[in-house]
């Protein structure tokens, strides 16, 4: 069976990032892909670290403190000031 | 890059909306990564201020050779080190990154061990979420679920996966922002994602559970 050949499953787990960024080799993408083909235990966590990624990407960041932000500000209207 | 020189040209010009929009996308990063280096949010805030300063004065001589925000970046990391060296405060690589980066990220028990006619195959599959509905997937509860994976991981993970996938900065950017290798990189957004990943199966279980 080809799963046995190539990636075992446990490998493949550690190549699931580099290869939904498209940051493997077009030979590495093919080992993934043939065992992909077969194996309906790696095509579910990798849908999964895909939907990890698209969720993560919904977070919102963080704001600046407004005091942090006020002092910023400041030094650009120095800045500005200095430029004349 | 286009829109980015046009946001240079306005910041040189004095534009102070463009100038706080920056500020506004860049600031909660910057803090934190500047955290990572010194001791006290105080001097942390010290820090991304000097940062800012020294950007400003710099802008006449950017050239755009790399990107705005990681120009802006590596000037902050510069000063961020200097500053920790002042401190005496030396952060071990392994205290920022994770000390296990040479480990696989996923538990040896869920597959077959050596000798066995499934070595290194599925044993055990991590809970199956994609039946669930959307709303249930996707929901504010669930984004509290990754805001705290990624708050329980070691900063430079949780800098990586948050400038990668939130911020959607480029694997080069990330890279030269934080001064990390190409390798380093994608090691530590691996980890992230995989502890994050880990951390969404457990909280969707418990959602389907319900």
């Amino acid at each position: 069976m080809s799963v046995t050949e190539g990636l075992t499953c446990r490998e493949l787990v550690e190549l699931m990032s580099a290869y939904l960024d498209g940051d493997l080799s077009p030979v590495e993408a093919g080992r993934v892909e043939v065992h992909l083909a077969d194996c309906d235990g790696c095509e579910m966590v990798l849908d999964e670290f895909r939907d990890t990624i698209r969720l993560t990407g919904m977070l919102s960041e963080e704001a600046v403190t407004p005091a942090q932000r006020d002092t910023l500000l400041g030094a650009f209207r120095d800045w500005k000031a200095g430029r004349g | 890059m286009n829109d980015e020189l046009a946001l240079v040209e306005r910041l040189r010009a004095g534009d102070e909306a463009a100038f706080a929009h920056l500020l506004d996308t860049l600031g909660p990063s910057m803090r934190r990564v500047a955290r990572m280096y010194v001791s006290t949010d105080a001097v942390a805030d010290e820090v991304v201020q000097e940062a800012w300063i020294g950007v400003l004065k710099g802008l006449d001589g950017f050239e755009g050779r790399a990107s705005l925000r990681t120009w802006i970046f590596r000037i902050l990391v510069n000063i961020a080190r200097t500053r920790g060296v002042k401190e005496a405060r030396s952060v071990p690589f392994a205290t920022l990154a994770g000390d296990d980066l040479d480990q696989p990220t996923w538990d040896p028990s869920a597959f077959g061990g050596p000798g066995e006619e499934w070595a290194g195959h599925w044993s055990t599959l991590p809970f199956d979420w994609r039946g669930l509905p959307e709303d249930r997937v996707g929901g504010a509860e669930t984004l509290r679920a990754i805001q705290e994976a990624i708050g329980r991981l070691p900063p430079m993970q949780a800098e990586v996966i948050r400038l990668r996938d939130v911020m959607g900065w480029t694997s080069e950017e990330v890279r030269n922002a934080l001064d990390l290798t190409d390798t380093n990189q994608r090691v530590l957004l691996h980890r992230a994602r995989a502890s994050v990943r880990r951390a969404l199966e457990d909280h969707l279980r418990s959602v389907s559970e319900a």
